[in-house]
């Protein structure tokens, strides 16, 4: 664990310096210790891929005390109790909303129906969350689907689309300008104000794509 | 009773302190972007500090109330009238039902926050009122102020009007210092470049908005193209590849892959909240423990 300065009121804590699943799972212990521990005087918590940022409150602590009280709060030998949370997303891979499914499949030279179980057998870490309210980043996607990100961005990509950057995989919680590769789209709102925690994701948990029928999709509210 | 929005405001929202503790799922802090005039209006109140206000950019918002209640306003001057009397700002002012209030041009500053006794009543969102549009969350359908919205307040008279001294009213100046904590990636940022960010003159483009400000000057460079995306602090300096820094307000994303420098004391942000394109800035390094006294000693006196 490296601690950083990061402003008057915040540090940041790293735990390696690239994306792999071994600094990612740094990240999630030390993440549901500081959730266990729940420190009074701690006001934001945001963990990414590597790191983990703090903001704190100022007339509770100063740099050096935030700092030493972290380093006692986590353990990351800790193992983390229960079942992981895993959340599957239904997902509708027809190529009138999978608008990029064709286009890959020329580039990989898989055919649609093999796009779709490559990215569906497999579970993804949320790795973190940003850009969007509820934008998951999810890795790691198969080398054989992996696709850079469009040259050109969409002006607007449909609310809920799964895509493709790179090895990583997401869903638009709402429409957006975006460069990623749409193959699909799902029901399910991942920025959902019903919900107390706002997004039925959180950075840590897993993920798994189920492919449905285009009559399933509509029967659960999805929109074309 | 309410205060009723009679024209088309060009970009006027309803701010709080802020929405906490959401950022780890994309939610951004949002909040007014300048304390210092949010916190003297509902001072000035005698209201609970973390109230509701309305933040005017860009001038223009016309209101007809529709009860008596007693208003503050602050922050930018402008030409502010009650029934088409001129009037100062930083102070109170009676309102009686049917009067006109008027927030016309603005003359120094940028942005104008007008406050009213007891805060609006308006249900919160996710623990806050600050309205972020690209979340559609908070004030009161998650957008601008628009023409002919009623924001219900309570009928209120209070006794002695208040005025903030002279001597506490800001200059809004074409000149600003920003204090910087060095932080973040800073050690990838070579000594002479450190050097020339402190010792040089930058502009505020036009790209300053709710979410950020891109300032425009002497390129600096960096040893890394990007990093792995990390938690972003409010005032926190990007420099993305073109050189110019960027400093992130209120609405910023939470994470993000530019190198940072380092991050602005949030004190001198309320200020940079105030300028306007072209204002000149120049940066000053100063160290954690300084600044956090700083900041305590500047939320202290509000206590």
């Amino acid at each position: 664990m490296d601690f950083k300065l990061a402003s008057v009121d915040s540090i940041i804590i790293y735990f390696g310096d690239e994306i792999s699943q071994d600094v990612a799972s740094k990240v999630k212990t030390a993440y549901s210790c500081l959730q266990d521990i729940n420190l009074d005087g701690i006001i934001e918590i945001i963990p990414s891929y590597s790191s983990i940022f703090i903001t704190y409150d100022i007339f509770k602590y100063d740099y050096d005390s935030i700092v030493s009280k972290l380093k006692k709060s986590i353990n990351l030998e800790k193992t983390i109790e229960g079942e992981e949370k895993i959340v599957t997303i239904d997902v509708y891979y027809g190529t009138e909303v999978g608008l990029d499914l064709e286009d890959m499949s020329t580039k990989t030279k898989l055919s649609i129906d093999e796009i779709i179980e490559i990215h569906s057998s497999k579970l993804y870490d949320v790795y973190a969350i940003g850009f969007l309210p509820g934008f998951a980043y999810m890795a790691s996607v198969d080398e054989r689907i992996a696709m850079p990100r469009l040259s050109s961005p969409r002006k607007q990509i449909p609310k809920n689309s799964v895509s493709i950057a790179d090895t990583q995989t997401a869903v638009y919680p709402q429409a957006s300008p975006g460069g990623w590769n749409i193959i699909g789209r799902t029901a399910l709102e991942l920025f959902d104000k019903k919900l107390d925690s706002l997004s039925p994701l959180s950075v840590g948990n897993k993920v798994k794509f189920n492919p449905i029928s285009k009559e399933e999709f509509l029967k659960q509210g999805g929109e074309l | 009773m309410s205060l009723d929005i009679i024209n088309s405001p060009i970009f006027a929202t309803i701010q709080d302190k802020g929405r906490f503790s959401y950022t780890s799922i994309g939610v951004t802090n949002s909040g007014v972007m300048d304390e210092y005039a949010y916190l003297v209006a509902n001072k000035m109140l005698e209201n609970d500090l973390e109230s509701n206000i309305i933040e005017i950019a860009f001038s223009n918002v016309h209101f007809e109330a529709k009860t008596n209640t007693t208003i503050a306003i602050t922050g930018a001057k402008c030409e502010f009238y009650i029934n088409d009397v001129l009037k100062p700002t930083w102070q109170t002012f009676n309102i009686r039902a049917g009067d006109l209030i008027k927030v016309g041009k603005i003359l120094e500053g940028t942005r104008v926050y007008l406050a009213v006794k007891g805060g609006f009543d308006i249900n919160k969102e996710f623990g806050s009122n600050s309205t972020t549009l690209k979340e559609k969350l908070g004030g009161l359908d998650g957008d601008r102020l628009k023409k002919s919205q009623s924001l219900p307040c309570k009928s209120f008279i209070q006794t002695h009007n208040k005025r903030l001294k002279e001597q506490f009213i800001p200059k809004y100046e074409d000149r600003l210092e920003l204090r910087v904590i060095l932080s973040y990636q800073d050690e990838y940022f070579p000594k002479e470049q450190i050097d020339k960010f402190f010792s040089s003159t930058y502009e505020v483009t036009n790209e300053f908005n709710r979410m950020g400000c891109k300032l425009k000057g002497e390129k600096i460079s960096c040893d890394i193209n990007g990093i792995i995306s990390e938690g972003i602090s409010f005032g926190a300096i990007q420099i993305p590849s073109d050189g110019q820094p960027i400093i992130l307000l209120k609405d910023r994303q939470t994470i993000g892959g530019y190198p940072k420098i380092g991050s602005v004391l949030p004190i001198d942000c309320f200020k940079l909240a105030q300028a306007k394109p072209s204002c000149k800035i120049t940066f000053k390094p100063i160290e954690i423990n300084e600044a956090q006294a700083k900041q305590k000693e500047f939320y202290s006196s509000f206590a």
